[in-house]
């Protein structure tokens, strides 16, 4: 026993950082895990038209990243400019065109989700409809938050 | 006197194998190199030293005054080299030559230290702990002369100390070995060779994760990983006499791997969370490398070719390290960025911030994290919201963001951690054979 106590007393101060370490979080310190874009947000009201257009925007994204099988934030990234999105459907192994496709219809489906829910004003959806189908899709964010700013 | 001036001799020359640490970002900017290739300012001198350590204690066995005088020079006139380097390779190059001079300097000093304190023993134990406080101050005193001066200085301060150091040879004269020196210990150095291996990452590592990964100044990182020397000294004269020497060794080698493995589990960033695992470094580094040094030395015919011997173990030892670790903390850091990139982009998306600036954030941290992966750093989070408003929304967006960031550096220095925690762990085979041996 005598032999093996200093071994002991060893791994007990080894214990007594590493269990605290381990029960406030330790190997779990990692970046967040990306929520599932099939499953509903919990979100507050919007306040004001940009933020409305907003909401539209990411629900549209969130149904197209469902479809994909893809986060929304992968999707968003892949929107911010056509060689992102060029990269984006090589790496999804995803036919260009189909993807530009499945992305308006997304976006469309959105605002016809939130005009129906009452959430969009109705002079405002034509807009907004017209713009997902003809700005080209790593225009599309943009255009629609700026819609936001331009409307009363 | 004397005796100091050689145990800083001898400090001096093994604080160089850590010593450019925090100075390769700055090296990587000078020069027009790979990420990879950067490594190579330290792995060469480890690479070099653990080549011809034993060697060279052959050579300072015989004429151990003259080894030590040359190797002082050949190690200052490599160091003004290295300060004055005009590309990559000469600076490699010349890396390489300050091993040959450090190979030498600290294989004569042993002896050289047996004759100013006329024993073995108390040689051994200056030439030990002089070991252990220049590996382990090295990354520390590069980080401050790097951030003070710029990282030609660290080798440039050393071309006068190394010719100071001839002083401590004034009048003293070695004395020849001409007995066989024997076969060195294999279980000894063998588990030096592994305990150094797990070492790198106590010592490069922790250092690496403060600055580059936390943003912490490389003064302060300096002042915060003293821990490790400061707990190693303290075990070191603290330790009960009741403690067996191969006990001692093995608790050293749990108290090691554990502190590890606590590095690899700190549960937030912030330099506080890393002072618990730095302790049990510490206290690991303070009986297993003393320990194992004695063990292969003590009541050897030829003290300084075993020496040598512990020279080259350990510091394959690190060559080890580097090797198997640099890449993979390379890969886990290249996979987290991808993550943190999206959970960073879920931090915009969800944030309070005007709509409308969303996207041009999102561009902005993105154009940031390119920036920072061209140059080899980690992304600057404030850099990224230069001249935008300083409110609650806008703050609590940099933090989230940068907390994204935390996460991801942090939890990509777990798996090398926990990689060098089982190559300390593996150390405990060749303690158990000296055990045996010993019983």
């Amino acid at each position: 026993m005598r032999r093996v106590a200093p071994l002991l007393v060893s791994l007990g101060l080894v214990a007594a950082v590493v269990v605290p370490y381990l029960a406030l979080g330790g190997g779990r310190f990692e970046p967040a895990p990306v929520a599932d874009p099939c499953e509903t947000r919990e979100r507050p009201d919007a306040d004001g038209l940009a933020e409305t257009l907003e909401r539209v925007a990411l629900a549209g994204v969130d149904g197209v990243a469902c479809e994909l099988g893809v986060s929304r934030e992968e999707l968003v990234l892949a929107l911010r400019s056509e060689e992102a999105l060029t990269a984006f459907s090589e790496e999804q192994g995803l036919d260009r065109d189909e993807l530009e496709q499945a992305i308006t219809d997304g976006l469309v489906r959105a605002v016809d989700d939130a005009e129906e829910a009452g959430s969009l004003p109705g002079f405002v959806a034509p807009l907004v409809r017209r713009a997902a189908e003809s700005v080209p899709p790593w225009l599309i964010l943009e255009t629609l938050e700026s819609l936001g700013e331009f409307l009363p | 006197m004397r005796a100091r001036l050689l145990g800083v001799a001898v400090g001096l020359a093994l604080a160089d194998s850590s010593i450019v640490t925090l100075a390769l970002p700055e090296i990587l900017g000078q020069f027009d190199v790979a990420i990879t290739s950067v490594a190579w300012v330290l792995t060469s001198f480890n690479l070099v030293l653990a080549l011809l350590a034993v060697p060279a204690a052959y050579v300072s066995r015989r004429r151990p005054r003259e080894a030590f005088v040359s190797g002082s020079l050949v190690f200052a006139a490599a160091s003004l080299a290295c300060g004055l380097a005009p590309s990559f390779e000469v600076l490699v190059g010349a890396r390489c030559v300050q091993a040959v001079g450090a190979a030498l300097v600290v294989t004569a000093a042993l002896d050289l230290l047996a004759r100013v304190q006329g024993g073995d023993e108390q040689a051994l134990r200056t030439w030990v702990a002089a070991g252990i406080l220049g590996a382990a101050l090295g990354p520390a005193a590069g980080g401050v002369l790097t951030q003070v001066l710029g990282w030609e200085s660290i080798f440039l301060v050393q071309v006068p100390l190394a010719l100071a150091l001839l002083f401590a040879v004034r009048g003293v004269t070695g004395r020849p070995t001409r007995t066989p020196a024997g076969r060195p210990s294999l279980t000894a150095n063998s588990a030096l060779l592994l305990v150094a291996g797990g070492l790198v990452a106590a010592l490069f590592l922790v250092v690496l994760l403060l600055v580059d990964g936390w943003g912490m100044s490389p003064a302060a990182a300096g002042v915060v990983v003293t821990a490790i020397p400061l707990v190693a000294i303290v075990v070191g004269r603290l330790r009960p006499s009741s403690l067996g020497p191969v006990q001692g060794i093995a608790c050293g080698v749990i108290l090691l791997a554990g502190g590890l493995v606590a590095l690899a589990l700190m549960p937030r960033a912030g330099w506080g969370w890393t002072i618990p695992p730095q302790i049990l470094v510490g206290a690991g580094l303070g009986l297993t490398v003393g320990g194992l040094t004695e063990h292969a030395l003590r009541k050897r015919p030829d003290q300084v070719v075993h020496g040598g011997w512990t020279i080259a173990a350990r510091h394959a030892g690190v060559v080890v390290g580097l090797v198997l670790l640099a890449p993979v903390l390379t890969t886990a850091l290249e996979e987290n960025r991808d993550e943190a990139i999206r959970a960073g982009a879920a931090v915009v998306l969800d944030s309070e911030i005007p709509p409308l600036d969303k996207l041009g954030v999102a561009q902005d941290v993105l154009a940031e994290v390119d920036r920072a992966n061209d140059v080899g750093e980690l992304p600057d989070v404030e850099r990224a919201f230069e001249g935008r408003p300083d409110d609650d929304e806008w703050r609590a967006l940099v933090d989230g963001l940068q907390e994204q960031l935390d996460r991801a550096v942090t939890s990509a220095f777990s798996g090398p951690f926990l990689l060098a925690a089982a190559l300390t762990l593996c150390a405990l085979v060749p303690v158990a054979l000296m055990r045996r041996r010993v019983a």
